[in-house]
């Protein structure tokens, strides 16, 4: 095995490890682990930041292709600097107006399309079908998103939480009922997402569970086991030490 | 203290043990549970599926290494279609953070199929912008990316023959793990260039995709690891995902067990206290 895979897979067990030491409690493992996890993450996008943008998008083209109308967006994105010197700083709002300007004529007609045209296109079903033979009919099947019943489902929902978020006037009588059927899908949409974010978060441990024992074969040198040895050691060391700091 | 009392003050290191136990074992002894595949990801392999060979499939690879469990084997699962197909891969990232694992998943299954570089397949890397850079490869996907990853200039790769921008590619699929992903990619890429877009995502984000999903703006979804799972059993190579179910059912039935004795205790706690004062 290249060693750059075995040194890879006993920093990869090790910081796993480290992280899973707070479950425990705080200590310095985990802090040295997260700040890491920090510095890495910031290193790595400063990197790939100044690789891409300054050198491939801008010096390239610039010096070696002669591209020079690049000096425009460079000299606009320069302004965003004058933030540091207080003489210059109204500089800056021209950086902040030009992206402020451009980000909301490109996303505020395709967020309308996207998330509200659309969605309501999708809401205002027929809550009655056509049968083949000609004559209405109404489709009971709860498992098809198309069926009539699903798209009264999604009618009374709709309706019902809006009328949960109608506050200009008092939640009484009929309004007091479709506010609490409101709440009732609600709750139904807040135990998914919940659901949902259970099971993600199992598929990360699951993730991570899966390499420590893949790390534990001896092609890896037993990585997950020596230092599953050497972190349990190190927060008794920890603990105990800790214990004598306090009692002195 | 009565039990009930003990049992809702247990000290919380003690479910992190049951929890950590319950993925460990059927891990390391895997029973196979059935898995069912679902509408949503089955529309996702349908649509590879249908495509004939030597398409366009886009794959944006919307995530980092902190969503890697969930989404590197969804990546895995649909390249490894989208190659046995012979399909023509492009690979991007909207985020910086992952492009060099999105590279790293890529160059691997393209090595395991026996694909070359600039000719089955390109990584173009990560670029700034999001969603000026969709609107500008729509335009001009040269504009866009006059290099790829490894800066081969991408006007003189086969792969991209044919290619001027987004309205030639037949498929995309963004593997998101928030924003910028799939939502980015249907705002200002399928709703203006008329693409057909598929997703694959986290749980956590899940539910708030399965709206555009329903209304058609995305033609399917496979949803955290059960949905990478459901498609390594559609492409009948089992992977990651798969072995990670067993480990997931376990997991999710210790969790509906304790919630279900957190209540017990708490409804008995509350019948007690309402005999000693029944005021």
């Amino acid at each position: 095995m290249p060693f750059e895979m075995l040194l890879g897979a006993w920093v990869a067990a090790g910081l796993t490890l480290f992280i899973f030491t707070f479950l425990y409690k705080d200590n310095p493992l985990f802090k040295l682990a997260e700040h890491l996890y920090v510095g890495i993450s910031v290193g790595y996008t400063i990197v790939k930041v100044y690789d891409t943008v300054i050198i491939r998008l801008l010096y390239e083209p610039m010096v070696k292709q002669g591209d020079w109308s690049l000096l425009v967006p460079l000299g606009i994105g320069m302004l965003m600097l004058a933030r540091y010197f207080p003489k210059i700083t109204w500089l800056s709002r021209i950086a902040f107006a030009f992206i402020v300007g451009v980000g909301s004529g490109l996303a505020i007609p395709r967020i309308i399309s996207s998330y509200i045209l659309k969605q309501v296109e999708d809401t205002v079903r027929p809550l009655v079908s056509l049968a083949a033979e000609g004559g209405p009919t109404f489709t009971y099947n709860l498992l098809d998103p198309a069926s009539n019943l699903n798209a009264l489902v999604l009618l009374i929902g709709v309706v019902s939480v809006l009328f949960y978020f109608f506050f200009s006037i008092e939640h009484k009588g009929p309004v007091r009922v479709a506010a609490h059927t409101g709440i009732l899908f609600l709750m139904i949409s807040f135990g998914a997402a919940f659901g949902y974010t259970v099971m993600a978060r199992m598929s990360l441990l699951i993730g991570r569970l899966t390499d420590l024992i893949e790390f534990a074969d001896p092609q890896y040198g037993r990585a997950s086991l020596w230092l599953l040895l050497a972190t349990v050691a190190t927060l008794i060391v920890w603990s105990v030490r800790r214990g004598e700091q306090k009692e002195g | 203290m009565t039990f009930a009392e003990r049992m809702l003050h247990i000290d919380r290191r003690i479910i992190f043990l049951v929890i950590g136990v319950c993925t460990l074992v059927p891990l390391l002894y895997p029973v196979g549970l059935a898995i069912k595949v679902s509408p949503e990801v089955r529309s996702v392999h349908d649509h590879i599926e249908s495509l004939p060979e030597g398409s366009v499939f886009l794959l944006s690879l919307d995530f980092d290494p902190a969503s890697k469990p969930e989404l590197y084997p969804q990546a895995v699962a649909l390249l490894r279609h989208a190659f046995q197909k012979n399909l023509r891969v492009i690979g991007m990232t909207l985020w910086v953070t992952g492009a060099g694992m999105a590279d790293q998943v890529i160059t691997q299954m393209a090595r395991d199929l026996g694909k070359e570089n600039g000719k089955d397949y390109v990584f173009l890397g990560w670029s700034p912008g999001v969603g000026s850079l969709i609107i500008t490869m729509g335009q001009d996907l040269y504009k866009a990316f006059p290099s790829d990853y490894y800066n081969q200039p991408t006007k003189e790769l086969a792969v991209l023959k044919g290619v001027q921008n987004l309205r030639d590619v037949n498929y995309v699929v963004s593997l998101a793990a928030g924003t910028a992903g799939i939502e980015t990619w249907y705002v200002f890429g399928k709703d203006k260039y008329k693409f057909e877009l598929g997703g694959g995502c986290t749980g956590v984000i899940a539910p708030g995709l399965y709206p555009l999903l329903r209304s058609g703006q995305i033609n399917g979804l496979i949803g955290g690891l059960r949905g990478a799972a459901e498609y390594e059993v559609l492409i009948g190579k089992k992977g990651r995902a798969v072995a990670g179910m067993d480990a997931q059912s376990a997991t999710h039935f210790a969790i509906i067990v304790l919630v279900i004795l957190c209540n017990v205790f708490y409804l008995s706690i509350r019948a007690s206290r309402g005999k000693a004062d029944p005021r």
